[in-house]
């Protein structure tokens, strides 16, 4: 069984937010609430960076560690899931989670929040598969229909990756072979010396992005 | 002890990852900017800055939506499911055995001399509606919270999903809104009682003798005894303020605050909370099976004579002097409330 992923290649994102879009309109998720979403680092700076990020379906999942009332659960395929029957909108999972990817419908005063929403990996929830109440707690359920999730297989640059992690990985490390600058992309530089000490060796351009 | 020493830690860093991002950023910005020229595809300073809690810049509006990862859940998760839960859950289990085996050896307090019948008031309706809805919406909190800290270990696996799940949603929701009147009714509580909690000269004689709990002897004491005044300064006013607080924090997410803040929030609640619902265990037994006589303040504002003069001798004598007793007071409820105390 495939065990699904994601990945965002920080070389490629060019923070057009296709994700964001593909996801909200494929979900239909209500107002306030984005499952996925692109941050910039350093934005305006040179070298900035941008990131898709969502829930990454950890293995270890703190939202899942954390949750009082245990309603996340893991499918056979790695992705995690929450039901929310169960769920009592307390935040702790919000608190817990490094990827911000827990969201709450409402934000009111008596610590009101609604059942939290989060990605699903386009997997849906308990409900069975492509059921009317399925997708209206969870979104559509693509992996049932056989496609990959929303936002990766919009992503126009192919940044954003989601799928079986050997297939990833396999894409992930031809790219890592063909951008060519091979030692610099795992910090061997920083780690053995400044290319200043061997100006000759190193190329004049400044690397292609593939 | 160890793990007492990393959670201590744990909780200082969580306290300081409040401060750090702000003086990193700047510094690997540009670093980043040199980084791009002389070493393109290394990101390594953009990876630094994204493990700093910092907020960059996204479209998509949200409380810490600019933040990549966030730096302090692993701390709290930690935390909070490591010895917050398990030396909290045990040390209330093992105080509420602690007095169970105290009941067991010592027995019931009892008054040494027979019940006089004639009655003094110790409590008025005032001071008595600012105890019962502290002590009400305290226990209301206790259940629901230990439902929502314990609950998982301890009742799901009995009850199962479908029940607990609705039981841990009325028990959040219950608790959201009782908290506030906690709060109110604490508030409520200091202003009625801090007059008679202050220092006084013979508190020092109750702490020699340690309340005469183990001896049995009577200390004298004023209208509170040290014991209840530690209560009062210890459980009411600073834990009662502090489980408030810190609550408040939790209770208003609307004021969007942060997960930094509510993570240090949350930590500060559960751990205040058990001190405070352990040390409580205390003083319920106390008040009700520990000891004759002790209840009927607290039920009818009326205790016995007998029951004053053993337990609160100098309150009971300033008392006698001027107030008036029992029969007469019942004869003019209305007056009740001019009977002096000291």
């Amino acid at each position: 069984m495939a065990r699904m992923k994601f990945i965002c290649d920080a070389e490629r994102c060019i923070e057009c937010n296709g994700c964001v879009t593909a996801c909200k309109n494929e979900h239909e998720v209500p107002w306030g609430v984005n499952r996925r979403r692109v941050v910039t680092i350093n934005d305006g700076v040179p070298g900035e960076r941008s990131m898709s990020v969502a829930c990454m379906h950890c293995s270890d999942a703190p939202c899942q560690a954390v949750c009082p009332v245990d309603c996340f659960y893991k499918t056979e395929e790695g992705v995690v899931l929450h039901d929310k029957d169960l769920c009592i909108g307390c935040g702790y999972c919000f608190y817990a989670c490094p990827f911000g990817a827990p969201q709450f419908p409402q934000s009111g005063a008596f610590g009101l929040r609604g059942k939290m929403d989060k990605c699903t990996f386009c997997a849906g929830g308990p409900e069975a598969d492509n059921s009317e109440d399925e997708f209206r707690k969870y979104g559509r359920n693509r992996l049932a229909e056989g496609k990959l999730p929303a936002c990766a297989e919009m992503c126009s640059t192919k940044a954003l990756l989601g799928g079986d992690a050997d297939v990833l990985s396999d894409i992930y490390r031809e790219r890592v072979l063909k951008r060519g600058k091979g030692a610099e992309i795992w910090g061997w530089a920083t780690a053995y010396g400044k290319p200043e000490q061997k100006p000759a060796e190193q190329p004049a351009k400044t690397g292609e992005k593939s | 002890m160890k793990r007492f020493m990393t959670g201590l830690c744990m909780c200082v860093w969580l306290a300081l990852c409040s401060v750090a991002p702000v003086l990193a950023a700047d510094d690997l910005a540009s670093e980043q900017a040199r980084r791009q020229v002389e070493q393109p595809l290394n990101n390594a300073p953009v990876w630094k800055e994204v493990r700093s809690g910092q907020q960059n810049y996204t479209s998509v509006r949200g409380v810490d939506a600019g933040v990549l990862i966030n730096p302090g859940g692993q701390t709290w998760r930690a935390l909070r499911n490591g010895p917050v839960t398990l030396y909290g859950g045990l040390i209330f289990c093992v105080f509420a055995l602690a007095i169970g085996a105290f009941y067991k050896i010592r027995g019931k307090i009892m008054l040494s001399e027979p019940k006089t019948g004639r009655l003094i008031e110790r409590f008025n309706s005032a001071e008595r509606i600012a105890h019962w809805s502290m002590a009400i919406s305290f226990c209301i909190l206790m259940a629901s919270g230990l439902v929502m800290l314990f609950g998982k270990h301890v009742l799901l696996p009995v009850i199962g999903y479908t029940l607990f799940g609705l039981l841990a949603q009325l028990c959040k929701n219950v608790h959201n809104f009782v908290g506030p009147v906690f709060l109110m009714s604490v508030l409520f509580f200091i202003v009625m009682f801090v007059k008679d909690n202050v220092w006084q000269a013979i508190d020092a004689l109750w702490i020699r003798k340690v309340g005469g709990l183990v001896s049995g002897e009577h200390v004298p004491s004023h209208r509170f005894n040290f014991g209840e005044k530690t209560w009062f300064w210890l459980g009411v006013v600073f834990l009662g303020l502090l489980v408030s607080a810190s609550g408040l924090v939790l209770n208003f997410p609307n004021f969007e605050q942060g997960r930094l803040l509510m993570q240090q929030a949350n930590i500060v609640h559960v751990v205040s909370a058990l001190i405070i619902m352990t040390l409580s265990l205390g003083h319920i037994y106390i008040g009700t099976l520990g000891m004759e006589g002790a209840i009927d303040g607290m039920k009818s504002g009326y205790v016995d004579e007998t029951w004053a003069k053993e337990h609160h001798e100098l309150w009971y004598n300033a008392a006698k002097h001027t107030a008036r007793h029992s029969d007469e007071i019942q004869r003019s409820p209305d007056t009740s409330g001019s009977v002096a105390r000291t």
